[in-house]
């Protein structure tokens, strides 16, 4: 089976982990396992949702971003590409433009709030719903995760996926149209975009359906955060938010949240956060039992953005934040009477590249290209299954006997992995005692079993 | 790969439940999306039939490399006028399972759809067998 590469932003740092499987447990693709005492990821399965990094005891699950100190030497003109939940991690004391200062003071030429092009969004999905031919229900492509989610585990919905770029795309094309016209030469402008999560790091490297990203370097909310609050407390800066003039239709600032973006898809649709709450949907939605709905908003992250895996702050006081600057924005906006976003100057020029590639299944759960080996492998899955105890306890390495049962299949671990198999085995004489701890020192790491002595429970264990 | 599954009748909470599990089966296999689309849909309207007409049922399953076999066999009041019961539209679903969101007579003619073969017998007073197979290709 020839397998494509993947990328993935969520990363082991096997120095520090520890094996303690709590990863393991939460993965909705199953795509975790322990080997040599650490967890190993699978990247055909892995979907970047996040939700093992939030278990992590250890903090041993790490995002992998670019640093902001990339490219500093390159890029003669840096923009600051920055989604409205940024702003939510604040105070509302703490005016956007005083953030947005803040972030110029770290070197940046500009700083563009993503949401700008949710205006352009909204045109297409006022296009799109009018078009009879699409297959219906439309699922959002806004969730780089929940893309990944429907290739893995619901290869028949792939079709379902919008074709079309998110807002931190269609933004980042419109800013290099507009600085095209200036004598900075393409390759020295520089533009950072502040990720919410992981799956948004993996979207801006390699876009599903997109040749290429038009965003350069990609930094955690995180780091950013740290710096402006720093800078914030420090600087006395202009609190007038009027100074800049919002030039965006105010609910476009809830679009990563839950919620707003369905209203814009005429039509029947939902809303739909939190990844279990997805998956179980789009079971229903794959076996055939709904049949009139005609856009899904999903988002694997509970309140959505807010509470991507990187953003520091509390996710439900940031969603209060950002509808108190929702009110605001309105409130200006009534007094400027007509809402000019410079972006919709070029909807025309957007429009001809907004559109991705069709976007196509991944092998996750296959278990052979060819439909009779994968019968056969099946078949043998079913049989060793039986023989397992059913109680999914993990101590195989594996998060279920299913599990268990198809890496053995796929010949990545054997019968013996499963504890109550070896109890048998040793009382058949089919495997030494010394066997069987080997195959736990296998799975759970050289050295782990050293803390029990021979004598445990007379003298006391080191 | 054989399968077997036993529908309740009347349990419309526990209703699509066996196909999901075709379902995940077929999703293991290389088998183009579209088709394994088609199968879930056929499969679920069956599986509704027994739970909205018929006091209990059973699922069969058999995977070949090249096809999907399915039977789906029910205990219950049966079917008087089967060509009646292929047109579009028409339902004996009570208002209670139509309340639901179930019955609305697009059942049979919607597996017909979806599958390469359908075969309906049904003894009044007794029961109705489903047969249906798909193509992989
Ligand atoms: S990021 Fe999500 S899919 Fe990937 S390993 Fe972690 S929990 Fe599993
Ligand atoms: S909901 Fe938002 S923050 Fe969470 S994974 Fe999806 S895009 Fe990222």
């Amino acid at each position: 089976m020839t397998t494509p590469q993947y990328i993935h932003a969520i990363q082991i740092d096997t120095e520090i982990c520890i094996g303690c499987s709590h990863c393991m447990r939460v993965c909705s693709t199953q795509a975790i396992r322990i080997v040599d005492g650490h967890a190993s990821i699978s990247p055909e399965r892995c979907v970047d949702c996040g939700e093992c990094y939030r278990v992590c005891p250890m903090e041993a699950i790490y995002v992998k971003d670019d640093r902001l100190a990339k490219g500093s030497k390159d890029y003669i003109y840096k923009i600051a590409l920055v989604p409205a939940v940024f702003f939510g991690q604040f105070p509302v004391k703490y005016s956007v433009t005083q953030i947005s200062d803040a972030i110029r003071e770290l070197g940046f030429n500009e700083v563009f709030e993503v949401e700008q092009a949710v205006d352009f969004i909204k045109s297409e999905y006022k296009r799109i719903a009018k078009d009879k031919d699409i297959v219906r229900p439309v699922i959002s492509s806004f969730c780089p995760s929940v893309v990944r989610l429907i290739q893995v585990m619901f290869p028949s919905l792939t079709e379902n996926i919008l074709q079309l770029k998110p807002p931190h795309d269609i933004a980042a094309i419109y800013l290099r149209e507009i600085n095209s016209t200036t004598n900075i030469r393409p390759e020295e402008i520089g533009i950072y975009y502040f990720t919410p999560c992981a799956a948004k790091i993996v979207a801006a490297k390699a876009p599903e359906g997109e040749d290429e990203s038009p965003i350069d370097v990609v930094v955690s909310m995180r780091e950013l955060y740290n710096k402006v609050y720093k800078l914030l407390i420090e600087n006395k800066s202009d609190k007038d938010d009027l100074k800049r003039r919002s030039s965006m239709t105010s609910d476009s600032i809830k679009w990563s949240l839950s919620g707003t973006e369905r209203e814009y898809f005429r039509g029947r649709s939902l809303a739909i956060d939190g990844v279990e709450n997805v998956i179980q949907f789009l079971e229903i939605l794959e076996s055939g039992r709904i049949s009139d709905i005609d856009f899904l908003e999903l988002r694997v992250c509970d309140q959505g953005c807010a509470g991507g895996i990187v953003c520091p702050g509390n996710r439900f006081l940031a969603v209060e934040r950002i509808g108190e600057r929702q009110k605001r924005l309105q409130e200006r906006l009534k007094e400027n009477k007509k809402v000019l976003n410079p972006l919709m100057e070029y909807a025309k020029e957007l429009q001809k590249v907004s559109k991705v590639k069709e976007i196509t299944p991944r092998k996750g759960l296959l278990l052979d290209e060819n439909v009779e080996i994968a019968l056969q492998k099946m078949a043998k899955i079913k049989t060793l299954n039986s023989y397992l105890p059913g109680f999914d306890c993990g101590a195989c390495g594996a998060p279920t006997c299913k599990n268990l049962a198809e890496d053995i299949v796929k010949g990545n671990a054997s019968m013996s992995y499963c504890i109550f198999v070896q109890r048998i085995m040793e009382k058949n004489y089919k495997l030494s005692p010394e066997q069987a701890f080997l195959t736990i020192e296998k799975i759970w790491g050289k050295n782990r079993l050293n803390k029990y002595k021979d004598n445990y429970g007379e003298k006391e264990v080191e | 790969m054989k399968m077997q599954f036993d529908i309740a009748g009347g349990d419309f909470s526990a209703a699509g439940g066996a196909s999901s599990e075709v379902k995940k089966t077929l999703k293991q296999l290389n088998i183009p999306p579209a088709t394994i689309r088609r199968i879930a849909v056929a499969l679920y309207e069956a599986e509704v039939n027994v739970v909205a007409h018929a006091y209990s049922g059973v699922m069969s399953v058999e995977i070949s490399p090249t096809n999907i076999w399915v039977q789906i066999a029910d205990k219950g009041p049966g079917i008087p006028n089967i060509d009646k019961a292929m047109e579009e539209g028409f339902s004996t679903a009570s208002d209670h399972v139509r309340q639901m969101g179930f019955g609305a007579g697009m059942g049979l003619p919607n597996i017909k759809k979806n599958t390469d073969s359908m075969e309906l017998k049904s003894v009044p007073g007794e029961g109705t067998t489903l047969e249906i197979t798909v193509n992989f290709n």
